[in-house]
This record gives C-alpha cells, structure tokens and sequence, in this order.
C-alpha cells in the first residue's frame, strides 16, 4: 500500500459516501490517474457486493423464540434484584411438557442403577486413560459433593430447584448413553437432546459461579462436558461410545445430579 | 410506549414492560450476535448475556441517552466477553493491554488460501470475517450490516471517532488481502 489515500482510509469514506464534498471531488480527481486506489474502490464493491449475499439472520432457527425467552426467563428470574419472571408461562408448564420424558427417565434410572450396581461388582479396567483418572471416581466421589452442597454459604433457592429439573432432563441423555451397548445402538436422540440442552446447562453453570455455588457449578461443568462431546460426535462410533461411558462413569455424574 | 417509559416501568419491577423491551429489540441484538459469532449457539449465548445486562442496568440508564446506543455497547462488549470465555483456557487476557490484544488479535482457523480452493470469494471472505480480531469485527459489522455511519459508531460504543475508523480500516484492509490472494488463487488454478 504505497498511496497515502488509501493508506489513510480515505477511500473507503469515499466509498461509503462519508466524506464531505470537496474532499470528495479531491478523491474523484485522484482516483482518475492513481491505479491502486482504483483496484482498492473495486475490492470495496466486490465485499459490498459478496456481503449482500450473506443471509441476514435475526431470529432462532424457524423464527422461534420461544425457547430463548424461556432461558431468558430463567437468568431473569434467578438474578439477585430479580422483579420476577418476563411472563407467566416459565419452568411449571414447561415441567408439564417434559412429564412423559421425566416418566421414562425415572425408568431409566432404575434400570440403569441396576446396571450399575452389578457393574461396579466386577470392575472393568479402563485401558486407556487410568493414569488419568481422578482418585475419587466412584460412588464415594458424591460424598464430598453432598457435604459441599450442604455447606454451600447462601445456596439459591431457585437456581437449586431449576437445576433440579435440568439434571431430570438431562438424564435423559446420560442414562441413554450408559446404557447402550454398541454400534448397533443408535444414539441420534441423544445427540439431538444433548445439543439442546447445552446451552441451559452452560446458563446455570454460569449463574452457579457468579453465586459462589462451586459445588453445583461443577456438576453443571461435568454435564457440559459430557453433552458437548455427545452433540459434536459427528460420526457416532463404538470408541466415541465407549469414550462416552467413561467420561460419565469417572466423573460420578450420575450420583452427582442424583444428589440434586 | 417509548423504550424510556418501558425502561422506567421495568426498573420499578414491572416484568411485562422488561418482556415489551426485549421482544422489541431481540432481532437487532441477535442480528449483530450471529453475525458476529457466525451460529445459531453462540448467538443465542450473546443474546441471552446482552439481556441479562440490559435487566441489571436497567437502574443505571440515562433517559437521556439513546437506548440503541446504550444497547449496541452492551451487544459489543458481550460479543468480545463471549470470544473471551471460548478462547482456549489459560488464554484468556485480562487487563487494559490484554484487552487491547483481545481486539486486535487475529483468530487462529484455517487461512483464506485454503478456502480459496473452494472457488467461492463469499466463503473467503465469510472465513475472513470469521477470522477479524472482535474489535475490528464488531466495528465492520455495525458499519456494513447494520449500515451505520463511522460517527453513529463512535457514539455507539464510546469509541473516538479516530479508532473506530482505524478498526474498520484494518478490517477491510484484512478483507482486500484475503479477496486478493483468493484471485490469485482461483487464477492460478484456471
């Protein structure tokens, strides 16, 4: 870039129509023997032209907003100087909604526990990260969870009871992961699910955080973690599975939402 | 009723005003946020950050002031929070001069070059903008998407008219190179 019109930005205020008119026939006068700030005047409109082409998105997908006034509602509602919910159709109804999936999540709990129980009598070694794995996996890892939420300085009520519904949702993934067996299993819904939970569950972490609730602020982080892997396994395999499990099984995290 | 009586009414804890104010302004906040960000995900993030903001400030608005300028700082300043919070840990900047490094930092994704294989100067210059340090992204936004005046800008945001058009220069400067080798690119493969 040698001229010092276009070095100063000059050009593009010309091109954007925000010079004022003498300087504007000035740069006119100069565009017609200076070549470089003819090619750059042409780049603008290729920009300008290639822009207009990109799709002008202001809503969620479908139009629906829906889902981000009821999160919304949510973070509203759990601030300290809250006046209170946006409307009056937040978490209740929306527990109604969900009661067929919470049904089936209960029965998966059961079963899954089942599982689990007899699992954790004959421990299988994990081959692949046992180096890494924390000291305190296992069900004896809650314990220190329970005291800590026991413990925790100015709990909030209400961010504790919403919470409490998100780990019911949330089970839905987790324990439809923990007890699938292999390839042959499609885990699809899961995924889906995953993804729509993650931004709820990055929401509470959040507000766990700033209201120096550590405990459940790690839970939130746990589950964050497990629904990001599950939602960005684009191509859903065995070991991704497996991967999966693991995770699940190290962190507690079942024991853990349970505590909630 | 005018934003400032609906600002007035939520700040004495009327929530049916705060919910009037944000269905009235969600599509220009989301608008800039998934332009910025790019996606469905992080723009709800922003957005969802932006209210909450606006809800605690609520007190603290000048009636003076224009609300769409008080909001476009808000949207700005989640913007680069959020690209903060996403930076891979142990990255994250704080500070007056980490601050300055943040807004001027470039991403770190896959160069124009390799985009240009596409054929497409539009995803050049979408991997490009994708690219822009937040400062110079969020200026490049509000000035070509939202068609707003170097001053409007300026005002916007606090910024001093002098920078915002630095940013937008260094911006579109990015884009030209980008564009550029793009051709060359494309010429070279014809």
């Amino acid at each position: 870039m040698s001229c010092d019109l276009q070095a100063a930005g000059t050009i593009e205020l010309y091109f954007y129509g925000e010079l004022p008119q003498p300087e504007r026939a000035a740069v006119q006068a100069h565009l017609a023997r200076c070549a470089e700030c003819r090619a750059a005047l042409e780049d603008l409109a290729v920009i300008r032209a290639a822009l207009a082409k990109r799709p002008d998105v202001a809503t969620p997908p479908g139009g629906d907003w829906s889902g981000f006034m009821r999160r919304l509602n949510v973070a509203v509602a759990a601030e300290p100087s809250s006046r209170g919910p946006l409307d009056a159709t937040p978490v209740r109804p929306l527990r109604r909604q969900l009661a067929p999936y919470l049904a089936v999540a209960a029965t998966l709990t059961l079963v899954t526990f089942a599982v689990l129980t007899v699992l954790n009598r004959r421990p299988v070694p994990d081959t692949t990260s046992v180096a890494t794995a924390p000291p305190t996996a296992g069900a004896a890892g809650a314990q220190p969870l329970r005291q800590a939420s026991l413990t925790m300085t100015n709990p909030d009520p209400g961010l504790l009871a919403v919470s409490g519904e998100h780990f019911e949702r949330s089970k839905l993934v987790v324990l439809g992961l923990v007890t699938k067996s292999g390839p042959q299993d499609d885990w699809a819904y899961e995924r889906d699910l995953a993804s729509s939970l993650l931004g709820d569950t990055r929401l509470y972490r959040q507000a766990a955080e700033e209201r120096g609730m550590q405990p459940l602020a790690d839970v939130m982080g746990d589950l964050e973690l497990v629904l990001l892997q599950t939602s960005m396994a684009d191509q859903p395999n065995e070991a991704s599975l497996h991967q999966l499990q693991r995770l699940i099984r190290r962190r507690d995290l079942l024991t853990k939402m349970n505590a909630y | 009723m005018a934003d400032s009586d609906l600002i007035t009414r939520a700040a004495g804890g009327d929530a049916a005003a705060f919910q009037a104010l944000v269905e009235r302004h969600r599509s220009m906040v989301y608008r800039v946020a998934y332009q910025f960000a790019g996606n469905h995900f992080d723009a709800e993030d922003i957005a969802q950050e932006v209210f909450i903001k606006v809800f605690r400030s609520l007190d603290k608005f000048r009636q003076d002031a224009q609300l769409s300028s008080w909001m476009y700082r808000i949207v700005m300043n989640a913007c680069i929070d959020h690209r903060r919070r996403t930076m891979p840990s142990g990255a994250a900047p704080f500070g007056e001069e980490a601050e300055h490094k943040m807004m001027n930092t470039v991403e770190d994704t896959p160069g124009p070059e390799e985009r240009a294989y596409a054929g497409e100067l539009g995803q050049v210059l979408e991997a490009e903008i994708g690219r822009l340090p937040p400062g110079q992204r969020v200026v490049f936004i509000m000035r070509h998407h939202q068609g707003l005046k170097l001053g409007e800008i300026a005002e916007a945001l606090g910024l001093a008219e002098g920078t915002v058009k630095r940013q937008l220069h260094a911006a579109v400067h990015r884009l030209r190179h980008a564009l550029n080798g793009a051709k060359v690119t494309a010429g070279e493969r014809a």
